[in-house]
């Protein structure tokens, strides 16, 4: 009886009105700061929300839009925020219901950076964490205070790739009445819609799987528009009059956007981390192949597992689509169409023949980047975390002999062919 | 409406959907037509016949030239290619100033001259000897007033007039002075082409060419040529052009005022040999500069006392300014021709027209005068 | 807003202004399933522009509390209540699909406070098939999908809304979840129930505004048609390329007629 639009098809077409001026097929680029009124009282109306349109480019742009329009559509949200990178999309999103004296519950696998806000950055203006492993959601229930507003956990971990168990986590918000982001990017809607089980938020680096190609630095806050802000008094940024737009109440007036447009009204007006058009274009051409790119990416990955699990020089692989790991059950649950691209490894003869495997591989890049359409790989050890000692590495969950492998799209032939070469220098370094 | 105004507003309209105060970029390969019976009702098809980024540059360029339409390409050596493709063929004769940019010269000796199409090569800076070369089948003349890099200028009006009299098409390349300072229409050409790398842009940012015709007939010939060959320009820089275009009477006067005031510290300077700049009194074509432009420009040559080994210690020398092919843009760049831009032309040519071993090209950019004057000083110096 | 009817709690949005019964009033009735956010884009303009506006929500969905009314002349009695509450006189009603059936109800009962009416997006009655009713009785989440999936048009599937980063779809099946599980059931069969439009219709004396959307699968042309036909003082406009969801759908385009025919038919003091 129901007929929605399928996945593929919303990728392509999710967002954009056809150009209704010439007809162009592809998005225009809306390389403008600001737009020509048609009337004061068209003007009037759009600074005060009373209708969609565009004003300034920091706060929306057109091209913008369809971005933000497909992403929103893709993850079955009400509405998306697209930001200049994946760190200001979380910064953007934690700070709009957040404040002084608020606390956070949040995984302890989580992405440098995010450790780093919430560790560093936030306890400078009045919001702590409290971290809880992320395999045991007992402990995210026990983290839970009083002044707790947020839920926080990435469903791919970093760097142990434990999954999230999505719908126990939900269930802990909802009982506490606060909400539960996810950063999705690892997963990408493709993979995972995590409103389908209960999260409330998810911000991605769109730089990511998303865009596919390394060309644009962006980020992306989606508003899964299933939390009622207006149950509790805990979050008077939505609820509460809003000053700056004559004393708007967004939770009576947006309802499911409530918390898209306190993002768009707040952080895209008064602290601007704004996504260029540009960079909306380039992301939109990379989320067209985002279906495609992800089959292969998962394809190659299963590849690269079965051949690294069956590599001499290799003395452990973790990845949550084996049997023999601890995630496994709730990667078959969330992530039926596969866990992620990203595989970590150990190589035989430790720290020194890990970083001579990093480099005489020649096909794989070296660098720090993960979801880019090449394979990429980096060593941790010596390189993003080259000035911890043993102890403190071993608590990141980050072994000597570990190699962060992000798989590409190559064909897997040449990908094991090159790991050939970076294992026998491994073992001639392992042998000495 | 004046210049200033025209260079910003003429051929942009606010995007009537979001209002956008600038065109957008329509990175867009085709057109959704609204149906079968209003196929090319919103003007657009396919970007290789038209696009609408493209467009809006194409309707700046028309109006700041004066024209009636303009095409435009990738590259100013598209442009060129175009003219000649849209009013030669094979038995057909053209003039071109001997002097022309070196890619001009090698675009008609290398390549068109073998489908059939006869050049000469006359000094267009001397009427009589234009008039001299016409024959019969000569269909088009194509002069570049001032030239690259000699700086002689042609007589546009009275080329224009041996042109009407012979039935041939007056193309000017008119990249040195824009149609800020010089528009040949109003001295009787037919066809203005332009490098807009160069001015247009000026932040060398893109490489691109126009096309403006200042006849139906002439523009229908061109955008012919343009949709059949395909050597189009591409959304990206047209948009980038659209907003070089803006400031363009503001950088010429400037560069221009630059340039002025160094070729007069040059010709004053002891280790100079000669200074060609056309504002100077001492250049051979000042009248005519004055006459047919309101301004000379920012590009001039020099001379250095010692010939080629002295020019090339200069180069070697010298900070500030960029060691670097390109010209009109904002920042000042030198060059060699003989070893560089010119170096395709044989030596004998070069040495007729006046490219002479020693030369020094130098595009006088928008940094203050007094620090590109001290550069040259401290260059000459080492010299 | 929370205000009693009855001694029922009663919400309506405002539009973000405080209401006052001096000024014209704008009244926004939503549609089988919905809430006062459907009218977000149409009713924050009228609030700023010298409008007393009003978007209830009807009993037992989102704010308001109360249990569902299972009858069209239950609304309309309800709705009756409410204007009596706050004392509404000079009132534009601006109705949405189920919305418009009350309307019809109110409007051929009580002419003298009504000003105009706005009938967006239905016909005299609204019928329902089985599959729909039974699934909204046994399976909500189904018949949310029916429901979403043939409301919404091209601009709601495609997310093609004029809002930047708006999808509505999801919006609509939000507040669709968040009334009382009985309201979509109760909705719908007063819906299907109401017979009345007939012989109200004729009898409703305000101008009535009847906006129709082209590509509507609810409340198709023909639907629509007769529903203009059988109002004594209707004037018909078409929003071509619209779904069911018009306030959402094509909020500028909406917003843009029901000025035009409010500031006509019941003008404030300050536009």
């Amino acid at each position: 009886m129901s007929r929605f639009l399928n996945f593929d098809t919303l990728s392509l077409h999710a967002g954009q009105v056809v150009d209704p001026e010439f007809g162009a097929r592809a998005a225009p680029i809306y390389q403008t700061t600001s737009y020509v009124f048609p009337d004061t009282d068209t003007a009037s109306s759009i600074f005060n929300l009373e209708r969609g349109g565009h004003a300034y480019t920091r706060i929306t742009n057109p091209t913008v839009g369809v971005l933000e329009q497909r992403i929103a559509s893709l993850e079955g949200g009400s509405a998306a925020v697209c930001t200049s990178s994946g760190m200001a999309a979380t910064y953007c999103a934690i700070t709009a219901i957040l404040g002084q004296g608020d606390h956070i519950v949040a995984s302890t696998q989580m992405y440098g950076g995010n450790i780093s806000l919430m560790k560093n950055t936030l306890p400078r203006f009045g919001i702590t964490t409290t971290f809880f492993d992320p395999t045991d959601p007992d402990a995210c229930r026990a983290a839970m205070q009083d002044n707790t507003k947020l839920i926080y956990g990435e469903l791919i971990g970093n760097p142990g790739l434990d999954i999230l168990d999505l719908e126990e986590i939900a269930k802990i918000g909802a009982d506490h009445h606060v909400p539960f982001m996810v950063d999705a990017t690892f997963n990408t809607p493709y993979l995972c819609r995590c409103f389908d089980y209960g999260a409330n938020i998810t911000v991605h680096s769109v730089t990511k799987w998303m865009g596919g190609h390394g060309v644009a630095i962006g980020g992306a806050v989606v508003d899964g528009g299933n939390f009622d802000w207006g149950a509790t008094d805990k979050y008077p940024t939505i609820t509460e009059p809003y000053a700056p737009f004559s004393g708007i109440n967004l939770w009576e007036e947006f309802g499911p956007s409530a918390f898209a447009t306190r993002i768009r009204a707040e952080a895209m007006r008064d602290i601007g981390p704004s996504m260029s058009p540009m960079n909306a274009f380039l992301l939109l051409q990379g989320i067209e192949t985002l279906s495609l790119r992800m089959d292969k990416h998962m394809a190659n990955t299963l590849e690269l597992l079965d051949y690294l699990s069956n590599h001499e020089q290799v003395s452990w692989v973790n990845h949550p689509s084996l049997p023999s790991h601890s995630s496994f059950d709730l990667a078959q649950r969330y992530l039926p169409k596969g866990a992620g691209s990203i595989v970590s490894f150990g190589v035989k003869g430790g720290r020194n023949a890990g970083k001579a495997f990093i480099e005489a591989c020649e096909l794989a890049s070296h660098l720090a980047n993960v979801g880019d359409a090449k394979t990429l790989i980096i060593h941790p050890a010596t390189t993003t975390h080259s000035r911890i000692d043993a102890e403190a590495l071993a608590a990141a969950g980050i072994t000597e002999d570990m190699v962060r492998l992000s798989v590409g799209l190559e064909d897997v032939a040449d990908i094991k062919a090159d790991f050939d070469t970076g294992f026998r220098a491994a073992k001639r370094v392992a042998a000495r | 409406m004046g210049f200033r105004t025209r260079q910003i507003h003429a051929g942009v309209t606010p995007d009537a959907e979001t209002g956008s105060i600038l065109t957008p970029i329509y990175q867009s390969t085709t057109y959704v037509q609204p149906s079968v019976d209003e196929y090319l009702s919103k003007g657009f098809t396919y970007s290789r016949s038209g696009n609408p980024t493209v467009k809006a540059l194409e309707l700046k360029l028309t109006d700041l030239e004066g024209g009636v339409d303009c095409a435009c390409f990738g590259t100013g050596m598209s442009a060129v290619l175009a003219t000649m493709l849209a009013f030669l063929e094979a038995g057909k004769h053209a003039i071109v100033s001997d002097v022309a940019y070196g890619g001009t010269y090698r675009l008609s000796t290398k390549i068109l001259s073998r489908f059939g199409i006869d050049y000469t090569f006359a000094d267009t800076s001397n009427a009589d000897d234009v008039a001299s070369s016409v024959r019969d089948n000569t269909a088009m003349i194509l002069t570049e007033t001032p030239a690259n890099p000699t700086m002689k200028c042609s007589d546009i009006a009275a080329i224009s007039e041996i042109a009407k009299k012979a039935g041939a098409v007056h193309a000017v390349d008119n990249t040195f002075l824009t149609p800020y300072y010089q528009r040949p229409f109003e001295l009787g050409a037919d066809i203005s082409i332009h490098s807009t790398t160069k001015y247009m842009d000026g932040h060398n940012a893109t490489v691109g060419g126009a096309v403006i015709s200042n006849s139906q007939e002439h523009a229908d010939a061109v955008r012919f040529i343009q949709n059949s060959t395909g050597t189009i320009m591409s959304p990206q820089v047209a948009w980038l052009t659209l907003q070089g275009c803006k400031t363009l009477s503001v950088r010429m006067d400037a560069q221009s005022a630059s340039a002025m005031a160094i070729a007069e510290f040059l010709e004053a300077h002891p280790k100079v040999r000669q200074v060609a700049y056309p504002g100077l009194e001492s250049f051979a074509q000042h009248e005519l500069s004055k006459r047919q432009a309101s301004g000379f420009g920012a590009m001039l040559w020099f001379e250095v006392e010692g010939g080629v080994a002295a020019g090339k210690k200069l180069m070697d020398n010298i900070e500030l300014w960029t060691l670097a092919e390109n010209l009109g843009s904002v920042e000042s760049l030198i060059t060699h021709p003989v070893t560089m831009t010119h170096a395709d032309v044989e030596p004998e040519e070069r040495a007729r027209v006046g490219i002479i071993d020693g030369l020094v090209r130098a595009s006088v950019g928008l940094e203050d005068t007094e620090d590109l004057i001290q550069a040259l000083a401290d260059a000459l110096e080492a010299v | 807003m929370y205000f009693d009817v009855k001694g029922t709690q009663v919400f309506a949005t405002t539009g973000g202004k405080p209401f006052d019964p001096a000024q014209p009033v704008v009244v926004f009735l939503h549609g089988a399933g919905g809430d006062h956010t459907v009218w977000n884009l149409q009713s924050r303009f009228f609030a700023f522009r010298g409008y007393s506006v009003l978007a209830p929500d009807l009993p037992g969905h989102t704010n308001s509390e109360g249990a569902p009314l299972v009858s069209i002349e239950a609304m309309a009695d309800w709705l009756n209540g409410v204007f009596e509450a706050l004392d509404c006189r000079d009132v534009s009603l601006v109705a949405h699909s189920m919305g418009c059936l009350v309307a019809l109800e109110l409007g051929s009962r009580c002419p003298d406070r009504l000003r105009s009416l706005s009938l967006i997006a239905s016909g005299l009655a609204t019928p329902v098939n089985d599959a729909l009713l039974s699934a909204a009785r046994d399976k909500p989440e189904a018949a949310i999908a029916m429901m979403t999936s043939w409301g919404y048009g091209a601009a709601g599937h495609y997310s093609r809304g004029p809002v930047p980063g708006n999808a509505m779809i999801a919006g609509g099946q939000m507040v669709m979840r968040g009334n009382s599980p009985e309201a979509l059931h109760a909705d719908l069969t007063a819906c299907n129930d109401y017979a009345n439009g007939k012989q109200a219709a004729p009898q409703v004396k305000a101008p009535v505004q009847v906006i129709v959307a082209g590509k509507d699968r609810m409340a198709p042309k023909k639907a629509t048609d007769e529903l203009a036909a059988h109002l004594p003082n209707a004037s018909v406009a078409v929003i071509a390329d619209s779904g069911h969801m018009v306030p959402q759908e094509a909020p500028n385009r909406c917003r843009q007629l029901l000025r035009d025919f409010i500031f006509q038919n019941n003008p404030a003091g300050q536009t």
